[in-house]
């Protein structure tokens, strides 16, 4: 069924059925009149409101979503509304980022006997609505194309890790490997200028293992695959925090994992590398100095200043340095100053919502549905259930349009609220280059306003903060409604 | 599959505003949907009936009503389908009602928004499956938290059902509130008359264990089956051999201790039997005050005990027990007054609180019986009574009414008259809340026959004068004019308020309680004995303010849901709980960290950790579900599939 023609807009309900949808009710019974556009759909709680929901709802054609359940300390479940205020708060700042309207979306606490405040609260919303209109789609959003700037100066030197004691550490690990599985490291690639992941069964393997530049894989990705077996891994600073976040979720035990690590100096952004290398036939070598590596392919040299060609997180790096070791080697490199804004983040902020809008229907056209992203993210511990390709739960049709992509990148994002720890393993594997590392950094500064500067992966006993709640939160306010 | 839609017209209710045939007839191009139709009155006997009949003759697999709420018929038409012989899951509800006729006149925008809603309820319908319940056994004994005159009602009563009851008491003895009472309204007999009998039941029967000086450390399990861990508090003596004779306390030297049961009105010894009635009549020695702990040495009740029942050395001690359901009678305490700077703070002495006035109007108590100033023991005069002091005080919040501080001031007023014949009493009242049996004679009759005089207004202030008498200024409101008594007393009606550690109780319960810390009942009006947690069951002021009568009826009517509850050897579950697909569980546990009830726990399949549902514990809120990112847990009837249908009929 559509909705009358200029008369009513799609608005959707989630109502939880111990308060609210008794609010509701009350306020039928007492001929309370409300507009008609409101479609409410019955949930047990507020908590069982799955933030995936409301996008689904605003991605395929809803103008607006409310979610009402008891009040705080009144849930009929105790806690149910305390996780859904966090869930549902978090998504209120995430909308925007895609270029949807966050006023499309409310969420409120209604109980079975205010009939008449649910009477306000669904004038005032469908009021709203009217007033921002139909929601604009983004299958027709005109195309508009923006890449992100290069970062600035880094917070600390960069380097080739070419003084880096890695023999040392080779020595530290062979002396471990009798007690573990196999160890995770880097080893050559299919030529000197890449390296591929080592997995170090034998001491003979460990000599096989590179430091370097040229070490951008996160290797914490492999790590939930051992689930059960002990193993080492040898980590750069952003790795040892997909390392501690894992811990935090319990994906890997502490006494399963030994975490080695050697200061990083920052690894080369291979896809600029591999452009301005060009097509080759063979790697003549590889030469490191200590700011910049030099690559001879085809008798051709190739220079690389890590200054102009590290990834743009390396610049912006403030734990080069493993949160959580076992083994540490290398003296402790100097940070100073403030981690700047994300250039995929900046890139996202000077946008308005309608450019946003026409920057993801660009994006999302050029995607390829490849799953990359997910494949490479430490942090996707889903592998083979994802729900992104289930036919139960059945979230993701298998059309290619635009808002099944972005839908798929809106649930890589929410599943990611407040574990990503930015490693860029996502963005980096895209092999179309989307930035969609942006809606990954979004909501990580969102959960880090509202949850006291939390960070994923610093701390492994921290309780990540949408497994959480407060009480009284300090930052999250309950809106009017007038 | 093969669904059929009723469209209740419900009299005019519905199909006043909404065109119910022409609903019934879009319903028919709804997938799936082989039959339609827009009954008078479906949920009458001959709408049923016809539901029914539909099933069998057009070999229904599934129904869609569209009528009231499903909060008001649900159930109903659940117990319709299944005497079809349909699985009760297999039906929906639109509600076209509540949310639709009654909210709003247009018929066109309304017809379309029922036909939406029943668009709705047919695209979840398609994605529901027939859910079987579950069975399983009881463990037919009840627990009490709180000895007072609610749970040793509720003892008393389920222990004469058959159920052998576990009584949990905080203090050394049982009795709570009550026991501390002289008289009790409106028949002004003696409290420990009718509460002493009661109490001495509750010793001697042998369905009934008694734990004193116990509180409850953890809770765990579900309805028919929690296991719940006590901690037994050192009292320092071992009860085995201890025989209430009270050797210890006439030789006990720390006579210096305040004396909590008489409400700091007096002092009495370290080592102590709260009152001649105690039950257990068992001495507890109070380590503050006792010279074996503060000094480290002393050791005279020891040497005098004829039993030999001392022990220095006890430490709190804990013991587990398995019961079916728990009931919570935790009664309340009287909040702070001190607060209230204008009726002194505390500071004056003979500024009192209406327990301990009580305590001085008690035989029993430390004056016996005899109603003197504790400042200089002399007989008070004129006696001024304030209610409301902390009821019922939006200012520091606390709204509600305390309930029945209004009759026990009337009958404080009324024995006060009886004690000392020639005294005046005052009391400042802002209205007279007297609603229960007799109640309101009995306040009249302090008015009329004794003479008592009610000022209606609030006191803004009490001072010393100097001279050994206090300065009570407040404002006759009816007469509009302030008024300034003299009195050598002040009685102050303290407001109740949740005993300190319920919010803390109710965790380990995992009950709600409201902003004052009083337990939530499922239902104001008609549930007022359940929680919202299966198998826990209120009672007494715990939930909210009452007086004894209420109590007792409260404690009595959970002990009959306990009786109820145990009337069936075993118990079915609701089947809309969490299921969980091991397939696709990585067993990393967010589930098992956010469900509220504890109800999902880790297990293994081939060596690796998965998450596993206690089906009877999963009270159906859907948390988990939506806490996993893998979709590996669903709660049944409100899967992710269902819900997405619904937000896909709508959103296109």
């Amino acid at each position: 069924m559509p909705v009358m023609k200029d008369k009513e807009l799609r608005i959707v309900g989630f109502l939880c059925n111990w308060c609210s949808y008794g609010g509701a009710d009350t306020a039928g019974v007492a001929r309370a009149e409300q507009p008609t556009d409101l479609r409410i759909i019955r949930v047990p709680c507020s908590g069982r409101v799955d933030p995936l929901f409301i996008v689904k709802a605003l991605l395929s054609g809803a103008d607006g979503v409310l979610v009402s359940g008891c009040h705080p300390r009144d849930c009929h479940y105790s806690s149910g509304n305390f996780y859904a205020r966090r869930r549902l708060e978090v998504l209120k700042h995430f909308l925007p980022a895609l270029g949807i309207d966050n006023a499309r979306f409310e969420y409120t606490w209604v109980s079975a006997s205010e009939g008449q405040r649910w009477q306000q609260v669904v004038t005032a919303f469908t009021r709203r609505i009217h007033t921002l209109g139909a929601a604009p789609g983004f299958e027709d959003a005109p195309l508009l194309m923006k890449t992100a700037d290069m970062a600035p100066a880094p917070l600390r030197p960069l380097g080739t890790g070419k003084n880096a004691p890695l023999e040392s550490l080779k020595q530290a690990i062979k002396e471990k490997l009798p007690d573990l599985a196999c160890v995770i490291g880097w080893k050559q690639g299919y030529d000197d200028a890449h390296t591929t992941p080592l997995f170090a069964k034998k001491p003979e393997d460990v000599d096989e293992l590179v430091w370097g530049p040229l070490n951008a894989a996160n290797l914490a990705v492999y790590l939930p695959l051992f689930k059960g077996k002990k193993v080492g891994i040898v980590v750069k600073g952003c790795d040892s925090r997909s390392v501690v976040e894992l811990l935090q979720e319990n994906l890997v035990a502490r006494e399963d994992v030994t975490i080695f690590a050697l200061p990083c100096e920052g690894t080369l952004d291979m896809g600029r590398v591999n452009e301005k290398l060009g097509r080759y036939n063979v790697v003549g070598g590889i030469a490191h100095g200590a700011t910049n590596i030099t690559i001879t392919t085809d008798g051709q040299e190739h220079d690389f200043s890590m200054a102009e060609y590290a990834q743009n997180k390396c610049r912006g790096c403030t734990e080069p340095e493993a949160v959580l070791s076992d083994v540490r080697m290398g003296d402790s490199p100097l940070v100073q100053g403030e981690a700047p804004v994300p250039q995929e983040l900046a890139l996202l902020d000077a946008m308005n919502l309608d450019e946003r809008r026409s920057f993801w229907r660009t994006q999302m056209e050029r995607c390829l549905r490849c799953y990359a992203c997910r494949n490479a993210c430490p942090m996707c511990v889903c592998r083979d259930y994802c729900i992104s390709d289930s036919r139960d739960p059945h979230w993701m049709t298998q059309e290619a349009g635009v808002t099944q992509k972005l839908f798929f990148q809106t649930i890589h994002a929410l599943h990611l609220a407040g574990r990503c720890t930015g490693c860029g393993e996502c963005q980096r594997a895209c092999p179309v280059g989307i930035p969609i590392l942006g809606l990954r950094q979004h909501i990580a500064r969102t959960v880090g306003e509202l949850f006291d500067n939390y960070r994923a992966g610093i701390d492994p006993a921290a309780v990540p903060p949408l497994l959480g709640y407060e009480v009284e939160e300090r930052n999250i306010r309950e809106r009017e409604w007038k | 599959m093969r669904i059929g839609v009723f469209v209740c017209h419900c009299g005019s209710n519905i199909a006043g505003t909404v065109d119910c045939a022409k609903v019934a007839e879009i319903a028919k191009n709804f997938p799936d949907v082989v039959y339609a139709d827009d009954p008078m009155y479906t949920c009458a006997e001959p709408g049923q009936a016809a539901i029914e009949a539909a099933i069998h003759e057009h070999k229904l697999d599934g129904v869609v009503v569209a009528s009231c709420s499903p909060r008001m018929h649900e159930a109903t038409f659940r117990r319709t389908v299944e005497r079809a012989g349909l699985n009760r899951y297999m039906f929906e509800m639109a509600n076209i009602r509540e949310h639709v006729s009654w909210i709003g006149k247009e018929q066109q925008a309304n017809t379309n928004k029922s036909a939406e809603l029943v668009e709705i309820a047919v695209a979840k319908l398609r994605n529901n499956r027939p859910l079987a319940a579950k069975t399983f056994d009881v463990t037919k004994k009840t627990l009490i938290v709180g000895g007072g005159v609610a749970g040793i009602q509720a003892a008393l009563d389920c222990a004469e059902g058959g159920i052998p009851v576990i009584l949990v008491e905080r203090e050394s003895t049982i009795g709570g509130k009550m026991a501390k009472l002289d008289k009790t309204f409106p028949t002004v007999d003696c409290s420990a008359c009718i509460l002493g009998p009661k109490m001495v039941d509750v010793a001697q029967h042998p369905g009934i264990t008694l734990y004193a000086c116990a509180e409850i450390e953890e809770v765990s399990g579900y309805v028919g089956n929690f296991s719940v861990k006590i901690r037994k508090r050192a009292t320092y003596i071992d009860w085995e051999k201890c025989t209430g004779c009270g050797a210890c306390s006439e030789k006990c030297p720390s006579k210096k201790t305040p004396d909590v049961f008489n409400e700091f009105t007096g002092t009495t010894t370290a080592i102590n039997i709260p009152f001649p009635q105690a039950i257990p009549k068992k001495a507890v020695i109070n380590a503050q005050y006792c010279r074996q702990f503060t000094k480290g040495k002393c050791g005279v009740c020891a040497k005098v005990c004829p039993a030999g029942a001392i022990d220095y050395a006890m430490q709190d001690s804990f013991v587990t027990e398995e019961v079916g359901c728990i009931i919570a009678a935790t009664g309340y305490e009287l909040m702070d007054w001190t607060i209230y700077q204008e009726y002194g703070g505390g500071r004056y002495p003979d500024v009192i609180t209406s327990l301990q006035y009580e305590r001085l109007l008690s035989a029993s108590g430390p004056t016996g019986g005899h109603i003197v100033r504790p400042s200089d023991g002399r007989e008070p005069q004129t006696i001024v009574f304030i209610q409301c002091v902390g009821s019922r005080d939006n200012s520091i919040g606390r709204p509600y009414c305390s309930g029945f501080c209004c009759m026990y001031t009337a009958k404080q007023a009324i024995l006060t008259k009886d004690h000392l014949p020639q005294s005046r009493s005052y009391v400042f009242y802002m209205d007279i809340r007297t609603p229960g049996k007799m109640y309101d004679e009995f306040s009249r009759r302090a008015v009329e026959e004794y003479g008592v005089e009610y000022i209606r207004g609030r006191v803004s202030a009490v001072y010393p004068d100097g001279l050994g008498r206090y300065v009570v200024m407040g404002a006759d409101t009816l007469l509009g004019e302030p008024v300034e008594i003299r009195a050598d007393m002040v009685v102050l009606a303290v407001g109740i308020e949740a005993a300190k550690n319920a919010p803390a109780l109710a965790e380990k319960l995992r009950i709600s309680y409201d902003k004052y810390g009083f337990f939530m009942e499922s239902h104001v009006k008609l549930k007022p004995v359940e929680t919202n947690t299966a198998g826990v069951f209120l009672a007494g002021v715990c939930q909210g303010a009452k007086d004894i009568p209420a109590s007792v009826a409260q404690g009595s009517a959970a002990a009959a849901k306990a009786l109820a509850l145990f009337a069936r050897d075993k118990l079915e579950n609701d089947p809309q709980t969490a299921q969980v697909d091991a397939r696709r569980c990585v067993g990393c546990g967010k589930c098992i960290r956010c469900c509220p009830f504890g109800a999902i726990t880790e297990t293994e399949i081939r060596n690796e950790k998965k998450a596993q549902v206690i089906e009877t514990v999963c009270q159906g809120c859907g948390l988990c579900t939506s806490t996993c990112p893998q979709g590996a847990v669903q709660l049944s009837h409100a899967t992710d599939n269902q819900i997405l249908a619904e937000v896909n009929a709508l959103c296109r």
